[in-house]
Parts: structure tokens; C-alpha cells; sequence
């Protein structure tokens, strides 16, 4: 098999914007990273696998379809509220009021997971009885949010700049936050071992990783 | 004979190509699959919605398409166009403009996103035309001298309608439903977009499938078992109506697809 100079990058939907602007010339599949994980589980051609967490590309490592994953970046969670806000929340406690139309992640979608780690933080497990729709990944959240559709919605820092404009933002209180790490892994699978492990050194060094706090990501210690 | 051997064998490759992913399905299924609640809720949903869905259809379709069978007028054809272009629209582009119709920010402003309701006007918009389409060509199939009889000999328009005109067309209208029917029960890409995905309110088998392929594959080879019975169970049934009634109800099977 020959294999083509372009790699192939599984990628979490989160990082939809800053990876093309830092490797403007590999071949993306953005998705929820389960979506993800599930289909590299069914023997996807992917070179490489980044994740909006540690723990699929770690599961993936057990089951040896990937190599050893390295923590490349951080994120934090942040509500979101149409600019409209036609719900009129103001924080995260507004939540409870009753028919509130808020949107996740689903469960074992790693957005959807952290939602549920910040409620339960927060001490407000309850509001999840207002949710109206569970999304399968964090830019369908978004997406459904920007619209105006619902009432608001949880999603990284990092998303919610991508539409300004659009939704206004309430913050989450540093103790109440969950720990979001991406990790990046290679498939072992891969025809093109070298090219994707220095496209995961590219993405621990200066220059990548100048971009991706320009786009609201943290260091990942 | 030696002309033959290729021909069998590719009929062979297409009918090993077409079975092996259904019977794959249940290969791969495990009771442990099958217990989840997330597959009985979805069930329950589908059902529901797409029962009301269709009980839609066939009452808002049935007039409709007799108006569109029994008139001319000028721009009929583009109606007739206009009806039948959601069968060809791609699923996205109807959630898109079931957004931009009927969501917060829409044209009518309604609360349907998210709601059980939105998932029926999903189903009815992209499997609604298919009934009609099929329900035009079955009331122009229906000999206007026995309607013109029917109305001479005393009975009114509706009893007219209900007493000949259904019965006559009867076999196309089935056709015509029961293509709506299956198209309605696989309905993902407007729903997901219009209605949003919520386990037990509006999560539909489709919807199920894809959610759970990312979360737990024996699930989501349940939830695609339970689809390929509930369809064969449609499929036979359609055919048995299709040999025990009019030559109508074959010809407008034959060229539906």
C-alpha cells in the first residue's frame, strides 16, 4: 500500500477551528469523540486521535489500537445563553427555573460528561430534568444555542468564541470546574507512524501550541 | 450455457451484497442489547409518532391529493412539483427549513423544537409527499364515469368520495401509505435537526442508533435488529395487501419504486 503524504486526524468537534489553522493541509473528521473512538474501534483508517478527554484515547491504549496518549491541551466548560436570552439566565442557578430549555451532551460524549460533573459540583443534579435534547457532540449544542432555539446550553470556552456575537456567556466558577485535558494519540494502525508522531510533537511545540491559546485553549499543565 | 455462468454468479455477488448486512445485524446482537431501556423508549416513540405522523398524512393527504387529482388549473404542475420535492430533498435541508418554518426564530415563531410534536411534523414532511404523489395518480385512475353515475343516481359529493372514489383508489392510496409508513419510521437527518434527541420524548429508533454506535455498539445493533424486523414485518404486510387486492394497488407499487 502506498501511503498518500496527507495524514488522516480523528479529531474532537471542539477542535473544529484552531486544528485546520495549525495544520492547515491534513485531512480532518471532526466529531464527538466517542463518535470518534467507536469507529476507530471498527477499524476507521485514522493516523491520529484527538480527544476531548483522557480517558477514550486511554481506552483505546488498553486495547491496543492506539499508541501512548500525551495530555496537548486544556479547556474549560462555560454556559451559554442566546444573545436574545429569551429565558433571561443570568447564572447558573437561573437553570432551575421550570421550563428552561437546555441543551447537553449526551452521556459517554465527553462535553456532555463535564456538564454533568459541573451540575453535580454545583449542586444542581436536578436541572438536569430541564434538559431538552441530548446532542452527540459540543458544536451541535452550540449550533442549537446560536440559533435561538434553546434556552442555553454547556460548552467549552473555546466554542462559545467561535460565534460571538451571537450567545452571551456565563462563566463557571473555578472550583465547580471539571479537569478537560485532550489527550493525543497515534493509531497503531497507521501506514504513516513517522508523519503522525511528529504531528503529535508539532502539537506539544511553540508554535501550535501559540495558537491554540490564541484560541482560548490552556496550557496543558 | 457458457453465457450463463456470469450471470448467475453476478446475481449471486448482489444477493450476498444485500443479505450480509441484515443478517450481520443479528449476528452480532446480544441480549445484552436488547434489555437496555434507551431500545423499549425509542420503540415507544417511534411508534407513537409515527402513527400520529401518518394519521396526519392520510387526513390532510387524502383531500389534498384529490384536489390536485380532479382539478386543472393553471401552475398545477408546479404545485404537483412543489409536493413532491420534499421525496428528493436531502433530510438536512428539510431540518433546516422546518427550523427556519416553524422555530423560535422562524417565519411562524412556534415552541415546536424539542417537543414530541416536532418529531411528528418531521415524519409528515418528508413522508407525506410520498403518499400524496402516489394518491394523485390513484384518483386519476379513477373512471370519472362511474363518479358521474354514482352523483346521477342521488348520492351526494361526500358519500360519493367515501363510497366509490376511496374504494376504487384504494389500492394505490395503501401503496402510497405504506411507502410514507417506512419512510416515516426512518426518518433521522430533519428530526435530529428540528426536533433534538431526547431518550424517552424524542429520541426515535434512528436517532437511538447513531447516539448509542458512539456509546454502546450491542445496543446500537439492537436498536438496528428491532429496525430490520419492524420494517420486513411492513414490507411483508405490504405485500400480502398488494396480492389480495386490486391490479391498481400492484401497478402503483410497481412504479413507486
Amino acid at each position: 500500500m502506498i501511503a498518500s503524504a496527507v495524514l488522516t486526524i480523528f479529531a474532537a468537534a471542539s477542535l473544529t477551528n484552531v486544528l485546520p489553522q495549525i495544520a492547515p493541509h491534513e485531512q480532518y473528521s471532526f466529531s464527538g469523540s466517542n463518535m470518534l473512538a467507536a469507529q476507530i474501534q471498527q477499524g476507521a483508517p485514522a493516523d491520529v486521535f484527538a480527544s476531548a478527554n483522557t480517558k477514550l484515547p486511554e481506552q483505546l491504549y488498553e486495547q491496543g489500537l492506539v499508541e501512548k496518549p500525551v495530555v496537548f491541551t486544556r479547556n474549560e466548560l462555560i454556559l451559554i445563553v442566546p444573545k436574545s436570552n429569551p429565558a433571561r439566565i443570568h447564572s447558573v442557578y437561573d437553570l432551575r427555573k421550570p421550563g428552561v430549555k437546555l441543551v447537553v451532551g449526551a452521556v459517554g460524549v465527553p462535553v456532555g460528561d463535564y456538564t454533568r460533573v459541573v451540575l453535580h459540583n454545583l449542586g444542581l443534579d436536578d436541572v438536569l430534568g430541564n434538559v431538552v435534547s441530548q446532542e452527540t457532540d459540543v458544536r451541535e449544542v452550540l449550533a442549537k444555542v446560536a440559533l435561538g432555539e434553546a434556552d442555553a446550553g454547556f460548552v467549552y470556552l473555546t466554542d462559545a468564541r467561535t460565534v460571538r456575537g451571537k450567545v452571551a456567556t456565563i462563566g463557571i466558577r473555578w472550583s465547580a470546574q471539571p479537569i478537560v485535558q485532550y489527550a493525543v494519540a497515534v493509531l497503531k494502525s497507521s501506514h504513516r507512524l513517522a508523519a503522525a508522531r511528529s504531528f503529535v510533537q508539532a502539537l506539544l511545540g511553540k508554535a501550535a501550541q501559540a495558537k491554540l491559546r490564541a484560541a482560548g485553549f490552556l496550557a496543558p499543565q | 450455457m457458457i453465457k450463463r455462468i456470469p450471470v448467475f454468479a453476478v446475481a449471486l455477488v448482489g444477493l450476498a451484497f444485500i443479505a450480509l448486512p441484515i443478517v450481520a445485524v443479528f449476528a452480532r446482537l446480544s441480549l445484552r442489547g436488547i434489555s437496555s431501556s434507551i431500545v423499549t423508549d425509542a420503540l415507544v416513540v417511534s411508534l407513537k409518532t409515527t402513527f400520529v405522523a401518518q394519521a396526519l398524512v392520510l387526513a390532510v393527504g387524502t383531500p389534498m391529493a384529490y384536489v390536485l387529482a380532479t382539478h386543472r388549473f393553471r401552475g398545477r404542475s408546479l404545485v404537483v412539483t412543489l409536493v413532491e420535492l420534499p421525496i428528493v430533498l436531502p433530510p438536512a435541508v428539510a431540518g433546516i427549513g422546518l427550523l427556519a418554518a416553524f422555530g423560535r426564530f422562524g417565519l411562524l415563531h412556534t415552541g415546536l423544537p424539542f417537543t414530541q410534536a416536532a418529531v411528528v411534523v418531521a415524519v409528515a414532511f418528508v413522508s407525506g409527499p410520498l403518499y400524496v404523489r402516489q394518491a394523485i395518480a390513484a384518483f386519476e385512475g379513477v373512471d370519472e364515469t362511474l363518479v358521474a353515475a354514482s352523483r346521477t343516481l342521488g348520492a351526494g359529493r361526500t358519500k360519493t368520495f367515501f363510497r366509490v372514489v376511496v374504494p376504487l383508489a384504494r389500492g394505490g392510496l395503501g401503496a402510497g401509505e405504506a411507502l410514507a409508513f417506512a419512510r416515516g419510521l426512518g426518518e433521522f437527518g430533519a428530526t435530529i435537526m428540528f426536533a433534538g434527541s431526547l431518550q424517552g420524548v424524542t429520541q426515535t429508533l434512528p436517532l437511538a442508533v447513531y447516539a448509542e454506535f458512539a456509546v454502546d455498539f450491542h445496543t446500537a445493533v439492537a436498536l438496528g435488529g428491532l429496525l430490520v424486523l419492524v420494517s420486513a414485518l411492513l414490507l411483508l404486510t405490504l405485500k400480502w395487501l398488494a396480492s389480495s387486492s386490486t391490479s391498481a394497488f400492484r401497478f402503483a407499487l410497481s412504479t413507486s419504486s
